[in-house]
């Protein structure tokens, strides 16, 4: 179980780096180039409010997920890491 | 007015130095493309050419139609050498400013992007739209982009009207310079080619099948779709101007001028039969089109007075792409030195409107 739920996660990390890239139309980056860890607005990647939403668009239309008060959500744009645990978490509850 | 700097975005390149090097050279074949299965030409700009990161480097989220415009305004504007003001930026060759205004005029504007937004709502409904796909899908958002990127913070407008806007552009920036609105105008115009236009261009017109627009065919018209940005610095001071702007008119004769020097026409497909061009050529005046380099467009006015821009610098008549000519008109057969004071750009609409811009040298003409 524990293996199956690592490969998901490392699935679901890669996947959101490829659209993050892609759909932020992000330059000067490669999708293995962002770190798990790496935060994702401000200082770090250095994304803008509008990636917020636009992240929004991508938890909705790639992976089913609607994510309302987004100003209280904060700690899941945290990074690709908490991304990914909260993509996971929630596709688990609602299969 | 006058032209004080040109920049131009198109299918065989950036910058006045490719248009002059596409001149010289004549014809290129367009891209090959794919409509439904079909295969079909279109000139299409590289995205190398636009791929500015020093300009562009706040613009990831533009489309290509903004990104195009962007790059031809700001080639016109640095080659006008003029400094920007009010700014927050700092002028870069430092002094006092100057007040520009910048109009876009488009055709079709942001279609592409346009038809993909309401694509995303088909898909996935109203609120899972990308929010970055509305914005350009915008009717400004091109002259927005050119005035934040250039830091310009003048009036800016976006002119559509099919196949007269870029007269209008320059008819309102000849009032916007003589109210003393602006010291100087961003003038000019972008189109992008995507699948609806190519579907359009491919059914209820006449595709040209070897990919060469016969501008003196006539009827039938065959074109070849295209996409590019080209933008004029103008302003009232001379300069080091490419040319003047001596007058534009839509649907009205121009006043007192002597018959041009030569006259270029935008005949490019677009009509079904351009048969009405005939009425604007003489056997006296030779002509010339130059819609085979740059392709099939409604504002390709904007385009071929580039080209007349630069004959009149240059004082060089450049030949005729596509010499096909059944009608035995005479045309600029040799890319040579000339004599050339004024040069008529003539477009119908499909309502067989006339729309003329007249351009004058301005070597010769302040000689005299």
């Amino acid at each position: 179980m524990q293996s199956n739920e690592a490969q998901d996660l490392a699935q679901i990390k890669k996947t959101l780096k490829e659209l993050l890239v892609s759909d932020l139309s992000l330059e000067d980056i490669k999708p293995e180039e962002i770190r798990d860890d790496e935060v994702l607005f401000g200082e770090g990647l250095g994304l803008d409010s509008l990636d917020a939403v636009e992240i929004v668009v991508i938890l909705q239309r790639k992976f089913g997920l609607e994510v309302k008060d987004l100003e209280n959500r904060k700690d899941v744009f945290y990074s690709i890491d908490s991304l990914a645990k909260y993509i996971y978490e929630n596709r688990k509850k609602n299969s | 007015m006058n032209m004080l700097g040109m920049g131009i975005v198109f299918a065989s390149g950036r910058g006045i130095d490719s248009l002059d090097r596409a001149l010289h050279e004549g014809w290129q074949a367009p891209a090959e493309v794919e409509i439904k299965g079909r295969k079909s030409f279109a000139y299409k700009v590289d995205q190398q050419a636009i791929s500015d990161r020093t300009l562009l480097k706040n613009m990831r989220r533009a489309d290509k139609l903004s990104k195009m415009a962007v790059v031809a305004a700001s080639e016109a504007l640095a080659g006008g050498m003029v400094n920007i003001s009010p700014s927050p930026h700092p002028s870069p060759t430092g002094g006092e400013g100057a007040k520009i205004g910048v109009i876009v005029a488009t055709a079709l504007g942001a279609h592409v992007t346009t038809f993909d937004f309401l694509d995303d709502i088909l898909e996935y409904g109203d609120a899972g739209v990308s929010p970055t796909t509305f914005s350009n899908s915008v009717h400004n958002a091109a002259a927005s982009y050119i005035s934040s990127a250039l830091g310009i913070e003048g009036p800016t407008l976006t002119v559509t009207q099919f196949f007269f806007a870029f007269h209008s552009a320059l008819q309102l920036a000849q009032v916007w310079l003589n109210e003393g609105r602006c010291d100087y105008v961003l003038a000019g115009t972008v189109e992008q080619y995507g699948d609806v236009l190519a579907y359009v261009h491919d059914t209820k017109l006449v595709p040209a099948h070897d990919g060469r627009i016969k501008p003196f065919n006539l009827k039938p018209a065959f074109q070849v779709p295209g996409e590019g940005s080209v933008f004029f610095l103008l302003g009232n001071n001379p300069g080091n101007a490419f040319c003047e702007v001596q007058s534009v008119s839509v649907n009205d004769q121009a006043d007192n001028l002597p018959p041009a020097d030569l006259n270029i026409i935008d005949a490019d497909g677009l009509l079904e039969d351009e048969s009405i061009y005939k009425e604007c050529l003489s056997p006296d005046v030779p002509a010339a089109a130059y819609s085979p380099l740059f392709g099939s467009m409604m504002s390709g006015s904007a385009f071929n007075c580039a080209a007349g821009a630069l004959m009149l610098k240059n004082q060089k008549s450049y030949a005729n792409p596509v010499t096909d000519n059944p009608y035995g008109f005479n045309i600029v057969n040799d890319t040579a030195p000339c004599s050339i004071e004024l040069i008529r750009c003539v477009r119908y609409n499909c309502f067989h409107e006339r729309a003329e811009i007249y351009l004058r040298g301005k070597q010769i003409g302040e000689g005299r």
